[in-house]
């Protein structure tokens, strides 16, 4: 849990959603990745523009999320195209912002380091 | 573990792979003859060690045209080299030319420097192709310029700097030529003394077909920077203060002869195999992506108008695509390598306007071939015909 200070400096913000307050990054990520819920999802996705998860949305974040809770990090990228069944071009297509801004962010998973 | 495809690996710009067979086995065959502690101990095997590392250092000097093997000194890449070079040579008070269009390799060390109010530095621009204008670094140097230190090739545009000309620019004024070659050494031609380098920083990992960890700098005469780091050298162990004389002054504790071995071995291949020949190879499989893509709608190319004065690497867009997912779906759908992001080169981004989320980066190295090429002109095709719907 980030101190008062890292909050501050790193520019987190919090939302309450679905009833408690969530701390998200300068980019809208969980900073605390066990704060994730399906019903948050749900209202993360609304305010993305996404009015209902559908079966893909579900079938792509279940499986981030799984896979991240199992092994501590991201999928890899054949990992998910396997094992959703659906490539990710697709993906990138079906979620405002992408894989990375998307998916990934719906899913709870932590902000990648980028280099 | 699920099995993994093969790859059509465009990301030689970081680290060349696969390596040629006969740099791994020359690894493999010499280092279980001879991986020992070089020249320390009395046992023939240490000796034998020593002259192979010094050999090394010779490939290495007439490699780049230095002065005397003596002054190859051995570092793990050239941002270890850089380092060593930047603040060793800097002083209080003085003040480095540069430019935008530099590694974090430079610009940290740079930065780290000046916000310890320990010097100043001013860095010169790049123009619309991507090159620097020598008479900026003119310009630029004052009195108090205590050195310059440049990329020979930008790692996100590819471009060859005009180099001799600051060289000779720097040689006129007595000022210090650093030069990084992370991304020309092995295959643009680099002779030191005529280009009036005072410092080479390279790696081993990248063109030069070696293996990760091993790089290192090498200094003209007059060339002394200030030892940052003390330690083992195997001589003189009974003095508490470390030896003056090269290249122990700036090699502390052993070596990494692993890499050594990988280092000589990337480049006799390399050299056998012709830098000239190694270019035109690549730039034709760069030219061969460039060509295909150029005229797509979506995508966005970066100073690749005109591949003269360019190592084989491309740096594009796709239109309202991150380049993190547009590298992901190379990558997942398309097994095409490449590498997303600001590539560590900040201001290069800033300048070409892709801050903050940087563009993807495809780089040919000696391995690959035009099949590769077309993998990826077809994979950007397809990405881009999509989003173009």
């Amino acid at each position: 849990m980030p101190t008062g200070e890292q909050v501050k400096a790193r520019g987190y913000f919090t939302r309450t959603l679905e009833g408690r307050d969530v701390l998200f990054d300068d980019e809208g990520f969980l900073v605390n990745p066990e704060d994730w819920t399906e019903e948050l999802a749900e209202a993360l996705a609304r305010s993305s523009g996404i009015a209902e998860l559908t079966e893909l949305h579900w079938r792509v974040l279940r499986f981030m999320r799984n896979y991240y809770v199992q092994n501590g990090r991201a999928p890899l990228n054949r990992e998910i195209r396997t094992e959703t069944g659906e490539s990710i071009m697709e993906i990138e297509r079906v979620f405002p912002g992408g894989i990375r801004g998307g998916a990934r962010r719906l899913a709870g998973l932590p902000n990648p380091k980028s280099c | 573990m699920s099995r993994i495809p093969r790859i059509v690996y465009l990301d030689n710009a970081a680290t060349s792979f696969p390596k040629p067979r006969a740099v791994l086995d020359e690894m493999m065959d010499t280092y279980s003859r001879l991986g020992v502690s070089p020249g320390r101990g009395s046992y023939d095997l240490a000796a034998e060690c020593e002259t192979y590392v010094y050999e090394v250092r010779r490939r290495v000097n007439d490699f780049f045209r230095g002065d005397r093997p003596e002054r190859v000194v051995f570092f793990h890449n050239s941002t270890d080299a850089l380092n060593t070079a930047i603040l060793g040579l800097a002083s209080p008070g003085s003040h480095v030319v540069s430019s935008r269009l530099e590694h974090n390799s430079v610009l940290r060390p740079l930065h780290h420097l000046r916000d310890r109010g320990l010097i100043s530095f001013d860095l010169v621009p790049f123009d619309g192709r991507g090159f620097i204008d020598p008479d900026d670094v003119a310009k630029a140097i004052k009195p108090a310029t205590s050195f310059v230190v440049l990329n020979h090739v930008s790692n996100v545009l590819g471009t060859i700097q005009p180099v001799s000309d600051v060289g000779r620019m720097c040689a006129e004024r007595e000022v210090p030529f650093i030069l990084d070659v992370s991304q020309s050494a092995g295959v643009v031609p680099i002779d030191m003394r005529t280009m009036q380098v005072s410092a080479v920083a390279f790696t081993g990992h990248k063109s030069l077909m070696g293996p990760t960890g091993i790089g290192g700098l090498v200094l003209r005469d007059g060339v002394d920077p200030k030892p940052l780091r003390f330690g083992g050298t195997g001589f003189e162990s009974w003095s508490p203060v470390h030896p003056e004389n090269y290249p122990y002054r700036l090699e502390a504790g052993t070596l990494n002869v692993l890499g050594i071995i990988g280092l000589n071995a990337g480049l006799r291949y390399v050299t056998q195999r012709g830098l000239g020949a190694i270019h035109e190879h690549e730039m034709s499989l760069v030219h061969a992506l460039r060509d295909r893509i150029t005229s797509l709608d979506a995508v966005l190319l970066y100073c690749a108008e005109n591949l003269h004065n360019h190592v084989a690497l491309l740096t594009c867009n796709i239109r309202d695509l991150d380049p993190d997912d547009f590298s992901a779906i190379l990558d997942g759908d398309f097994n095409v390598a490449t590498r997303s992001g600001l590539h560590c080169a900040p201001l290069v981004h800033e300048d070409l306007g892709t801050s903050p989320r940087g563009s993807v980066r495809f780089s040919f190295g000696p391995l690959n071939s035009l099949d590769d090429a077309s993998a990826a002109a077809n994979a950007v095709a397809a990405i881009a015909g999509l989003r173009s719907q």
